[in-house]
């Protein structure tokens, strides 16, 4: 099977920039806290980069729900974060997003055992749910948040515990207890791959649900797809582009698929191009075969 | 048959992670608290654990707050601390000052990185994190008359000297409530625990108080309080 060369790879750039956000969000209690440098503040509820900050959509919406008011620059800090959905979907999760980044460092550690690695890595999925659930996680948090009237997803949002438990244990020299929720999250990573992202996570819901109408999708060739089905079993989401599915609002545009496809078959493409296609007709694509 | 059997035990398994998940979250809550919804969760700020300057009143502030951290990264005293899922429940992740452990200094850096409003920007002389409150029976230079000594570390370490703390003609210190920022530097640095008869105890205390601007405050409310 061809492979592509290493720096044509588009998932070499997602583990590049995963490791960087990850690095950022880690770091910055460190130099904060040693070098009182504030150049950075926070983690994925809210980054404050300079004099931009950056607040995620749906710990803004539930501090909306739950205050019933709004505040001017926590809207403006969630502009950002929903351009960013508007145009190319669930990115955050798949290039950013810190838990990602250990479930892929999981993943590839898996890689690495002898005569097991590539089964370990791209395993099947041992607990498979209906797709819409997510749907209903996002409701269900939404519901509950405003039953107790305090949000909730503040405090248990694994990307947000990586920095908050970086912090504390920082800070304060002590991790609390709520670190038991990213280590649940990893775990049910075991069995099925993302399985929280997949099935669980209300952000991702969210992302998910302005990401429909997202600019940068995975484009599937059916004339040139051999049908090995390998993109299949690469997809951490569990979808199948192998039929189609890559357009749908559950793909995370990680590009794995795009990268493991041997023919070319998948590929990243913007969705209006600005240029009206023509359909060809059909007596030139049976003179060709 | 083999299938079915699988799919039964799996949802058994969700339904009971499920289930341990929702009380493990309801649990932090106080239940006999659910009779009246407005008071159904119990803030743990109380004498002395108060929220950092420029905040929102206290029944607003959880809601507000996204628990970012960003205050306690900018807190260049590292003296803003978290409520953890032990200690706060549903507050689990917002920040507090414990005045016993280190007071604020007042730098007010903290409040221009909220991104919610939580923590409101305003003048050092604004703030209202709290009022001290002097015991007398504890208080050093009050009971001079027993103790003989004439200490006035409390008017000393006062950001606002001489306009939230005031000495009388025989020293001894005064909190004028309406100037009071709840700081806490007075209650941190006062030195009658070390007086042997009060085994410990300081003779300041913050007390939280419910609204911030200065306008606002009657001291009837301070004295109810």
């Amino acid at each position: 099977m061809a492979r592509k060369s290493f720096w044509k790879r588009i998932t070499i750039w997602r583990y590049l920039f995963l490791f960087v956000c990850f690095v950022i969000v880690v770091g910055n209690p460190f130099t904060n806290y040693y070098g009182d440098i504030n150049f950075i503040q926070g983690w994925f509820q809210s980054l404050g980069v300079g004099n931009l900050w950056v607040v995620s959509p749906l710990e803004g919406v539930e501090s909306i729900l739950t205050a019933k008011a709004f505040y001017m620059p926590s809207l403006v800090g969630m502009v950002v974060p929903v351009t960013l959905a508007f145009l190319m979907g669930r990115v955050f999760c798949s290039w950013m997003c810190p838990i990602e980044f250990l479930s892929m460092l999981t993943d590839k550690i898996l890689g690495l055992v002898p005569k097991w690695g590539n089964k370990l890595k791209y395993r099947p999925d041992l607990i498979r749910l209906s797709k819409r659930l997510l749907w209903f996680a996002l409701v269900t948090e939404l519901l509950l948040t405003m039953i107790v009237g305090y949000p909730l997803f503040v405090w248990w949002s694994p990307p947000g515990l990586v920095g908050r438990e970086t912090m504390f244990y920082v800070f304060y020299k002590h991790v609390t207890i709520e670190l038991t929720i990213v280590v649940v999250v990893l775990l049910l990573n075991l069995l099925t791959r993302r399985m929280f992202c997949r099935y669980f996570c209300p952000l991702g819901a969210l992302l998910a649900l302005i990401g429909k109408w997202r600019q940068l999708v995975i484009r599937y060739d059916a004339g040139v797809c051999v049908g090995c089905k390998v993109c299949d079993s690469r997809c951490p989401m569990g979808i199948k582009p192998s039929v189609g599915e890559s357009q749908s609002v559950y793909c995370w545009n990680c590009a794995e698929c795009v990268d493991a496809c041997p023919t070319n078959a998948l590929n990243f493409t913007w969705r209006d191009k600005g240029v009206l296609k023509v359909p060809s007709p059909p007596v030139a694509l049976g003179k060709k075969t | 048959m083999e299938k079915r059997k699988s799919t039964e035990s799996r949802r058994k398994f969700l339904k009971v992670s499920l289930g341990a998940f929702l009380s493990g979250a309801l649990t932090s809550c106080d239940l006999s608290r659910f009779k009246n919804p407005k008071t159904m969760v119990k803030s743990p700020i109380g004498p002395n654990v108060l929220r950092p300057p420029g905040a929102v009143p206290e029944e607003h502030f959880a809601q507000k707050c996204i628990r970012c951290g960003r205050c306690g990264e900018v807190c260049p005293y590292h003296c803003i601390k978290y409520f953890d899922v032990k200690t706060g429940g549903v507050f689990s992740g917002t920040p507090y000052v414990n005045v016993m452990e280190k007071p604020c200094y007042l730098c007010m850096k903290c409040v221009y990185v909220c991104p919610t409003g939580s923590l409101v920007p305003c003048a050092k002389e604004d703030v209202r994190m709290g009022v001290a409150v002097i015991n007398r029976q504890i208080c050093v230079t009050w009971q001079q008359q027993k103790t003989g000594l004439m200490c006035k570390t409390c008017f000393d370490v006062c950001p606002f000297a001489g306009v939230a703390i005031k000495i009388d003609h025989d020293f001894r210190p005064y909190i004028v409530e309406e100037n009071c920022t709840g700081c806490g530097i007075c209650a941190y640095s006062c030195i009658a625990d070390t007086w042997y008869e009060n085994k410990g105890k300081k003779a300041i205390t913050i007390m939280p108080i419910k609204w911030k601007k200065i306008k606002e405050i009657k001291l009837e409310d301070i004295k109810k309080s």
